[in-house]
């Protein structure tokens, strides 16, 4: 590579400065602000008292736990749902699949709170449901709100769209000839799948588990509208614990903690960034 | 009836494959039509009592009541001006970014895009509050430019990865012909790579605006009382309108969705969305 002159260097500076000045203002300095006020109490002084409060609080278990496992059954289910559509739409041709398809992406262009109130006057106790088993002489209460079903129920109609598009990306990278060559010399379809698709596919599966991981782990909107009271998700709390009981040292904290449990994630999608990377090196 | 509706006869006409096919058809359409289909039925009923499946009386009542209501209409001028503007300015900020993360190796390169994903990682209401207590500070709470800076937040990530992605994708063969046929290099991008690169920033641009035009926890938040935008508007009529009147409100929020999602259709694949989550 050619020695780069100042020119060129000052270019890239100012290039990258509005965007960089922009994310530090509105990113990176609440982020700071936020974990230095989790370590203070309501005088300023220095505290572990928020952290083990979080972590010794049943209240506050409570919420932590029902979190991670409506996070995580959002996630399996939403990539589970997903990876089958996906191979779904890759490998079968026909009307069916060409309609799902130019379907499938909608969800991704409804505002959170339309979609929510759509779903609410469908399976609420008066809702278009019940309505209809009353034709039959039954009265059907499906039950999906003001508890963990109904939140997982919308979280899936949220993010197994987004998955589905981020691995039927990456599927439809896989070119037919390397599968049909494959089946060709013999190779049986599941093992065709096990050896070939999922490892070509699985870097994306990852990403799209992030983004779905960290997107409903912090979920706001839909548990506050849908969502039981006790015990509630993380983000409800947080901002209850901000906005009803002004407990800014404790909301900071709790923004920490959640923002752990979503680096994980992060870690997890920059290392298999990374070892991409490397391997397409070695071509 | 039951001649049609026979799940065994329907089978055997089909076949074992093509019944899996409708079933799958049905199942998808139901869960992720039905709702928005029937919230569509709604906003035309005049009078919709239990148990009726279908309204009783169809008719625009409910969008005579809407439109009457003078908060809801201003909310609604002022959420478009507000996405127009995030949508500009997120471009302005974000694009020149975009191209020399994609285009120059440098130090930090890597870490500057993966900062991107991290502002992601952290709760957005961690965010909000704590950009609230600041805004307290400064005077920016309940201010326009405040909101402005809010709905900028939510469009950062996919502004820059995206069109990065895009711009990554236009051969440098290309550009380097262009300069050696004596263009400048202001004439290549502009007449080489913007053209080029353009479907991904379309696309990021059509995010950047129905993200503005959805978001309601951080406005919520930081614009009341003065700037109340639809999506705010929404949640009090979720709760106190009645079915109908809400139905009709979230019939507005939804139409220019979808008529971005028309218009920008020959664009909008999923290789091209998906690079918006993919650091380049």
């Amino acid at each position: 590579m050619q020695k780069r002159t100042w020119k060129t260097n000052l270019f890239i500076v100012l290039m990258l400065l509005p965007a960089l000045v922009l994310s530090l203002g509105i990113i990176a300095y609440p982020m700071l602000n936020t974990l230095v006020k989790s370590f203070r109490d309501a005088e300023g002084a220095f505290t572990l008292e928020n952290y083990r409060f979080l972590f010794t609080d049943k209240i506050a278990l409570d919420n932590i736990w029902f979190t991670f496992w409506v996070t995580a059954a959002t996630v399996l289910l939403a990539i589970a749902f997903a990876y089958v559509l996906s191979l779904y739409l890759r490998f079968s041709e026909g009307k069916i699949s060409r309609l799902i398809g130019s379907l499938y992406l909608l969800p991704r262009f409804v505002p959170t709170l339309v979609a929510i109130y759509a779903m609410m006057t469908v399976v609420r106790d008066s809702g278009f449901l019940n309505r209809v088993s009353q034709l039959f002489g039954a009265s059907f209460k499906p039950g999906l709100l003001f508890n963990p079903k109904g939140i997982i129920m919308m979280n899936l109609w949220f993010n197994i769209p987004f998955a589905a598009m981020i691995v039927s990306a990456s599927l439809s990278a896989i070119p037919n000839s390397v599968v049909e060559s494959a089946r060709d010399v013999g190779a049986h379809k599941l093992s065709v799948f096990f050896r070939m698709i999922l490892p070509l596919s699985i870097k994306d599966v990852l990403i799209a588990m992030t983004f779905v991981f960290m997107s409903n782990i912090s979920s706001f909107t839909t548990p506050y509208l849908i969502g039981p009271n006790h015990p509630m998700m993380l983000g409800v709390y947080l901002r209850r614990q901000f906005s009803t009981y002004m407990n800014y040292e404790l909301s900071a904290a709790l923004s920490v903690v959640i923002f752990l449990f979503s680096s994980v994630s992060a870690v997890v999608y920059l290392y298999t960034n990374l070892k991409q990377k490397e391997w397409e090196k070695v071509n | 009836m039951s001649y049609f509706f026979n799940p065994k006869r329907f089978y055997h006409s089909l076949g074992r494959r093509r019944f899996w096919e409708w079933l799958l058809l049905v199942a998808f359409i139901l869960f992720f039509y039905g709702p928005l289909l029937h919230m569509f039925m709604l906003a035309f009923a005049d009078k919709y009592e239990a148990p009726g499946v279908v309204p009783q009386k169809f008719g625009f009542q409910w969008w005579e009541y809407v439109l009457g209501q003078r908060t809801l209409v201003s909310s609604i001028t002022l959420s478009f001006t507000i996405a127009f503007i995030t949508t500009f300015a997120s471009m302005v900020i974000c694009l020149p970014a975009a191209y020399v993360l994609a285009r120059y190796e440098f130090p930090g390169r890597k870490a500057v895009m993966f900062s991107f994903l991290l502002g992601n990682a952290f709760p957005r209401i961690g965010i909000y509050t704590s950009i609230g207590i600041i805004f307290y500070r400064i005077g920016l709470m309940g201010t326009f430019p405040g909101v402005l800076l809010i709905h900028l937040l939510g469009t950062m990530m996919m502004m820059i990865w995206l069109p990065s992605g895009a711009f990554r994708s236009v051969p440098r063969q290309q550009e380097e012909a262009a300069r050696d046929v004596g263009a400048s290099p202001l004439q290549t991008f502009l007449h080489v790579t913007l053209p080029m690169a353009w479907p991904g920033i379309a696309v990021a641009a059509m995010f950047a605006f129905i993200g503005s035009l959805g978001e309601s926890e951080g406005t919520l938040l930081v614009g009341l009382p003065n700037y109340r935008t639809m999506p705010v508007e929404m949640y009090g009529v979720i709760l106190d309108y009645p079915a109908t009147a809400g139905a009709v409100f979230a019939l507005i929020l939804i139409v220019p969705n979808i008529l971005l999602l028309l218009l920008m259709r020959r664009y909008l694949g999923a290789e091209t969305i998906s690079k918006g989550y993919k650091m380049g």
